[in-house]
């Protein structure tokens, strides 16, 4: 996910509308994710949350980025098997006219897409950040060994809250 | 106005002539800026026949393409986006031969009235990278395209560049409106009210950078048939996930091309020029550009048949109103059963699941359900199997039925398989053509 969190920010009033919660801190829907401190986020706004044995994780994009993008229209989902460096394209969403890159957080394989997207886009919009059945999750991935350090420099929840605060001034 | 535009766009100028590679001129250009004052700047205009790293590092680059060729011009569109400096300021002018542009996500048979530009042999059909809606350019269209750093960027601040360049231009009404597209009232100049679209906004965010671009209808020859190239017969039938187009009446705002390519550059340099000293470029590039390796590259994805055609999202076709989509169908003239249907779904263009029911066999009728099944399976072989039917390689729907029904006990009429086919023809053509 590139800066869209920003694409808004200093639109035209008429432009703002849809967006205008854009900026504000919303309760993000953390109520499936137990513990926090295997969920990280990057500064494009993707967030990977890690199983137990870390070997295996979700991706997604994150509530602010879901915010600012506006109704998600389409999710070009990556093909199970993909294999991926941190950085690289892993998806890509299409809203307000936009097509945006969903970037790999960490380097990782592709074992499965949320089809869920494929026929209900928005719910990329209501629940970015749920990795259950029903949720906006982008894909499950299998990490490498290089993929636990590149884990390892991403920010946590509170740093990414943070960054995201400094990114609205 | 009659004609009708889609919702989306693409920039592009043809402002130079096309001349021998090697000529470098210097020009003076005027700027004003709208806060009234106006300067003159000094800039060189000069050929390149590549994009040097250099020129990718300046912090304010202004491109202009002396070619038409509408997968060169994208291309070298996304080689600025991924290749400038991430903190640079890129403007991309070109002017393209007639094509057609669907969006990233989009449907060509659901957008595209394919037949009509495969009668007019020289209308192409063209996928572009970012999202929206389709549009129509021909040599009355400019397009425009910055990339900018994400921290500045947002819909409509560009957009708004192209107003103040027209506003010079003395188009007064022109404005940004709330679906970034760039409208104005009557022809612009304050007369007449109603509303029309001149120029539309797409966007591609990727992580580094931000490209926005528009097509702004200058003095399109062809404004009266954009409506028919851009009405797709297949349309009554076709439910398609993606992103589907909005119509909106357009017109040409009826000013000279380099006038107003000198007046967006002198725009953009008026926001960035400043900030960024003598850091400028003005380059004029065209064909010469297919010699580099990552354009070349761009090209080749652009022009292929899966991604113009196989990037497809799923969608599906039916001949009778479904739950899924209820719409009345316009009535068929084809000799068939009175119960007939065809049904398909399709993924990447290719058919996943088909269901055919109603044709009329020759000779007595018995288990006439059971041979409709028969050609259904026969045509739906799903993406696993290499032999799936691909929408984008028929080119005569008559062969793919007789396939489908060859060494059947019971065979379908001639008639039946002609009608059917001569309309599948209308609605799927052959991709023969780009």
């Amino acid at each position: 996910m590139a800066s869209i969190a920003r694409c808004l920010r200093i639109a035209r009033p008429s432009a703002v509308s849809a967006f205008a919660q854009s900026s504000v801190r919303i309760a993000r829907p953390f109520s499936v994710t137990a513990n926090n401190e295997v969920r990280k986020y990057t500064r494009e706004h993707e967030w990977i949350e890690l199983s137990d044995d870390k070997k295996t994780g979700y991706v997604g994009i994150s509530s602010y980025a879901a915010k600012a993008l506006g109704d998600v229209v389409f999710v070009e989902l990556p093909e199970e098997g993909k294999e991926v460096q941190a950085g690289d394209a892993l998806g890509a969403v299409e809203s307000v006219k936009s097509a945006a890159d969903i970037n790999a957080p960490i380097s990782c394989k592709v074992v499965a897409s949320n089809m869920t997207l494929e026929e209900s886009p928005s719910t990329i919009n209501k629940v970015p950040e749920d990795h259950s059945a029903s949720g906006g999750w982008v894909a499950k991935v299998q990490l490498s060994e290089k993929g636990v350090a590149d884990f390892e420099k991403l920010m946590d929840e509170e740093a990414y809250k943070e960054f995201t605060a400094a990114e609205d001034h | 106005m009659a004609a009708l535009l889609l919702r989306s766009t693409t920039g592009g100028i043809r402002c130079l002539t096309k001349g021998p590679a090697f000529i470098s001129t210097t020009t003076t250009t005027t700027i004003s800026s709208r806060l009234g004052f106006s300067r003159l700047t000094k800039l060189r205009r000069s050929y390149s026949t590549t994009i040097s790293q250099d020129l990718l590092n300046k912090k304010v680059q202004v491109y202009q393409s002396t070619s038409n060729d509408p997968y060169l011009n994208l291309s070298i569109e996304h080689h600025l986006l991924q290749h400038s400096h991430p903190d640079s300021y890129v403007l991309f002018l070109y002017i393209n031969d007639p094509c057609v542009v669907i969006g990233r996500n989009q449907n060509p048979w659901l957008e595209v009235n394919l037949p009509a530009l495969q009668e007019t042999e020289d209308i192409k059909l063209v996928r572009r990278r970012s999202g929206g809606g389709t549009v129509f350019h021909d040599h009355g269209n400019v397009n425009w395209s910055v990339i900018c750093p994400p921290a500045v960027f947002d819909r409509d601040r560009h957009a708004e560049m192209v107003v103040r360049a027209l506003k010079d231009l003395g188009v007064t009404t022109a404005k940004v409106n709330e679906r970034h597209d760039i409208v104005i009232a009557g022809d612009g100049r304050g007369n007449g009210k109603d509303v029309f679209k001149v120029s539309g906004s797409a966007y591609k965010l990727t992580r580094l950078r931000s490209l926005h671009h528009g097509t702004c209808l200058l003095n399109s020859p062809q404004l009266k048939n954009i409506g028919k190239f851009l009405r797709s017969p297949g349309e009554p039938y076709i439910k398609a996930r993606g992103v589907e187009s909005v119509r909106s009446p357009i017109r040409n705002v009826d000013v000279d091309t380099q006038e107003f390519n000198k007046r967006v550059v002198d725009e953009f340099l008026a926001m960035y020029e400043e900030q960024f000293g003598e850091d400028v470029t003005v380059e004029r590039v065209g064909e010469d550009l297919k010699d580099m390796s990552n354009i070349r590259k761009g090209m080749d994805e652009l022009t292929s048949i899966p991604w113009i055609y196989g990037q497809t999202p799923q969608f599906t076709f039916s001949s009778r109103p479904t739950e899924d989509d209820p719409r009345e169908r316009p009535p068929l003239d084809l000799d068939v059963q009175s119960d007939f249907n065809i049904e398909f779904t399709l993924r990447h263009g290719e058919i996943q699941t088909a269901n055919v029911s109603g044709l009329k066999y020759e000779g007595p009728a018995t288990d006439k359900d059971f041979y409709d099944g028969m050609i259904s399976k026969a045509l739906a072989k799903g993406s696993d199997d290499e032999s799936a039917v691909k929408l984008y390689e028929i080119k005569d729907w008559a062969a793919v039925l007789k396939s489908a029904t060859a060494g059947q006990g019971l065979k379908v009429s001639d008639s039946s398989l002609n009608s059917l086919s001569e309309w599948l023809n209308k609605v799927f053509p052959g991709s023969h053509f780009r």
